[in-house]
């Protein structure tokens, strides 16, 4: 199951019609590990993922998957290697929580074809993966948003592909759902070898959960590597504009930031 | 434990799932419908038939009688009305799935202004007269206004959006209309000529209107059944549908050609005959869910049994001679239209 790709981006640009919002970007994936991109607001860090997911077109530079440019790979067979999460997929009328998951099957049947068995070994999996099977039957509409984060990584896992990216899966949920839905990600990284590309809000889970780190500041990736190394005092000061402390996180052992302000600070910076 | 967990847990086990919870009542409450319309409508008109004229029309096409004429006149024209349905119950599931706009109707994409501006045209200038040549205008019409339609709400960020494709639509027909005005009110000629044809009435229904027509349904069928499974993929956005290997603006394109090919010849040979797309697909959304592999084919038997139904009230309540069926749609879709675009739970596909 666990197979290695190489995706890599190289002196990507992008942005919306006159606006550029990426510059010279150039990324190598790590295979089989979950990397996290961070930066402040408006930084580019969706654009990115979005640009390398190929949902938005480069204006310039190329993005390749083992050697093959992403934009020459026929999107279907594409959609077999790489699924991807936005972030607010829109949520039709009435759907139930088997038929939105069994939605991502859709790469993997052709035009005549119905549902093979695998398609639905496919969907009990992703269904018990992110502890969604009991649901099956309800109602999106009756889930908690927690539930219904699940429903839609369920979803991309039906799609059973060997990379992910997901666009801030974490945003607007209680710390319970995140730490959960985290962790739920890292399973299937484990077991799967799953490569996971995403954008966090939160930085300390970020630097909890991330084998990698690309840290982008004003369209421009500013630093990558293990958490330990790019999560840093100066660096994240310098990325969201503002003194921060990094100390050591007691549970992980992974660098957690703790932000200074102009209130209640008894440390002297200076 | 839910049935349809255990259909997942057991393995592979082809069962059942995915099949919408109402799927086979709906189905027998449909076909039993059908027939009753189909009944309904050999049997119900301007002029009373006995059971036996019904018997001789049908089966023996030896016996001569005044009343056996009228019920093979029928046969002809119900055809015509449940071939016009399906066509348009399909061409509304197309077009609210394009636009993603549960309220969507043939006409938001202007197809019908359009198909109806051509054939007004063919008409004044072209002295076009039969239902071989309104096809084509029409379909030319609506195709072009289709094109049109889709280029404008193309144009800026973000492709084709609904809501920009709602609004060109919109726009697009009132400019469409006021030009379908401007050509009819210096002739008399075409003004009384369309008149009829523009109120939408089944009653044109002759074997060579069906034969004209039935090329046309098969091919628009066609590309909707085929579609449908992308389709599902595109109602949980562009975005979503994108990484499922499905490229929306070409989806679009195909899903809106079937719904104006659709559409088109049924308003070529019928006359616009509106709110059937909107009523079938939006009942058997509530009822079924909004699995298009579903909601397609029950939308066109219910788009049938809808269409046939109301030519019957029509024929019922304008005898001795008859209200066209347009007219009949409209009294019936218009106030259960207010009714769902009121009720809060009505929101984008």
């Amino acid at each position: 199951m666990e197979k290695s790709h190489l995706f890599r981006a190289e002196r990507l640009a992008a942005g919306y019609e006159e606006k550029t919002i990426l510059h010279d970007i150039n990324v190598d994936i790590p295979s089989n590990k979950i990397s996290v991109i961070i930066g402040s607001n408006g930084c580019g860090k969706s654009t990115l993922l979005k640009t390398l997911a190929k949902l938005i077109k480069p204006s310039q530079g190329e993005i390749t998957l083992d050697g093959k440019a992403i934009s020459k790979i026929p999107p279907k067979k594409l959609a077999q290697l790489l699924g991807v999460l936005p972030q607010s997929p829109i949520v039709p009328e009435g759907i139930t929580v088997a038929d939105l998951i069994g939605r991502g099957r859709f790469p993997h049947q052709s035009l005549f074809s119905g549902w093979s068995k695998k398609d639905y070994e496919a969907v009990a999996e992703a269904m018990e993966m992110m502890k969604v099977t009991e649901f099956a039957d309800l109602d999106i509409d009756e889930l908690s948003g927690g539930q219904r984060q699940r429903v839609w990584i369920a979803m991309a896992l039906a799609q059973q592909t060997d990379i992910l990216f997901l666009d801030e899966p974490t945003t607007f949920l209680d710390i319970t759902y995140q730490v959960e839905i985290l962790d739920l990600l890292t399973d299937l990284n484990k077991k799967h070898g799953t490569t996971i590309v995403m954008v966090l809000h939160d930085i300390n889970l970020s630097a909890r959960y991330a084998d990698y780190v690309f840290a982008m500041k004003q369209g421009q990736l500013l630093a990558e590597g293990a958490p330990e190394e790019v999560i840093t005092d100066a660096l994240i000061s310098d990325i969201f504009g503002m003194e921060c402390v990094v100390i050591d996180d007691p549970v992980s052992h992974t660098p957690l930031v703790v932000p200074v302000g102009r209130y209640h600070s008894t440390v002297n910076l200076f | 434990m839910t049935k349809s967990m255990n259909n997942f847990v057991v393995s592979g086990k082809k069962s059942d799932f995915h099949l919408p919870k109402n799927f086979k009542i709906t189905l027998i409450v449909l076909v039993l419908l059908l027939i009753a319309s189909i009944a309904a409508s050999l049997f119900f008109g301007a002029k009373a038939v006995s059971m036996q004229d019904l018997i001789d029309g049908l089966f023996y096409s030896d016996r001569d009688s005044h009343g056996a004429n009228i019920v093979r006149k029928r046969v002809s024209r119900t055809i015509f009305a449940l071939l016009c349905g399906t066509a348009l119950g399909v061409a509304g599931a197309l077009m609210q799935a394009v636009t993603r706009n549960p309220l969507a109707d043939p006409s938001i994409l202007g197809v019908n202004t359009g198909a109806s501006l051509f054939v007004v045209f063919g008409i004044a200038y072209l002295n076009i007269t039969s239902a071989n040549q309104y096809i084509w205008f029409a379909l030319a019409g609506a195709a072009l206004t289709a094109i049109f339609v889709f280029g404008i709400g193309s144009l800026g960020r973000g492709g084709a959006t609904p809501i920009k494709l709602v609004l060109a639509g919109a726009a697009t027909t009132a400019a469409l209309s006021s030009l379908v005005t401007a050509i009819m009110i210096p002739s008399t000629y075409a003004m009384d000529q369309f008149r009829f044809w523009q109120i939408g009435s089944v009653g044109s229904g002759t074997w060579d209107n069906i034969m004209t027509f039935i090329p046309f349904l098969l091919v628009g069928l066609g590309i909707a059944l085929l579609t449908a499974p992308a389709l599902n993929a595109l109602a949980l956005g562009d975005e979503v549908a994108s990484s499922l290997g499905v490229h929306p603006s070409s989806l679009r394109f195909g899903a809106a050609f079937g719904g104006v090919l659709l559409c088109g010849a049924a308003t070529a040979l019928a006359g616009p005959i509106g709110f059937i797309g909107l009523l079938a697909t939006h009942v058997m959304r509530l009822i079924l869910g909004p699995d298009l592999r579903f909601v397609i084919p029950m939308s066109a038997l219910a788009g049938a049994i809808i269409l046939t139904i109301s030519d019957c009230i029509g024929r019922l309540l304008g005898s001795p001679g008859e209200l066209e069926v347009g007219i009949v749609t409209a009294f019936i879709g218009a106030p259960i239209l207010i009714l769902l675009a009121k009720k809060s739970k009505v929101r984008s596909l």
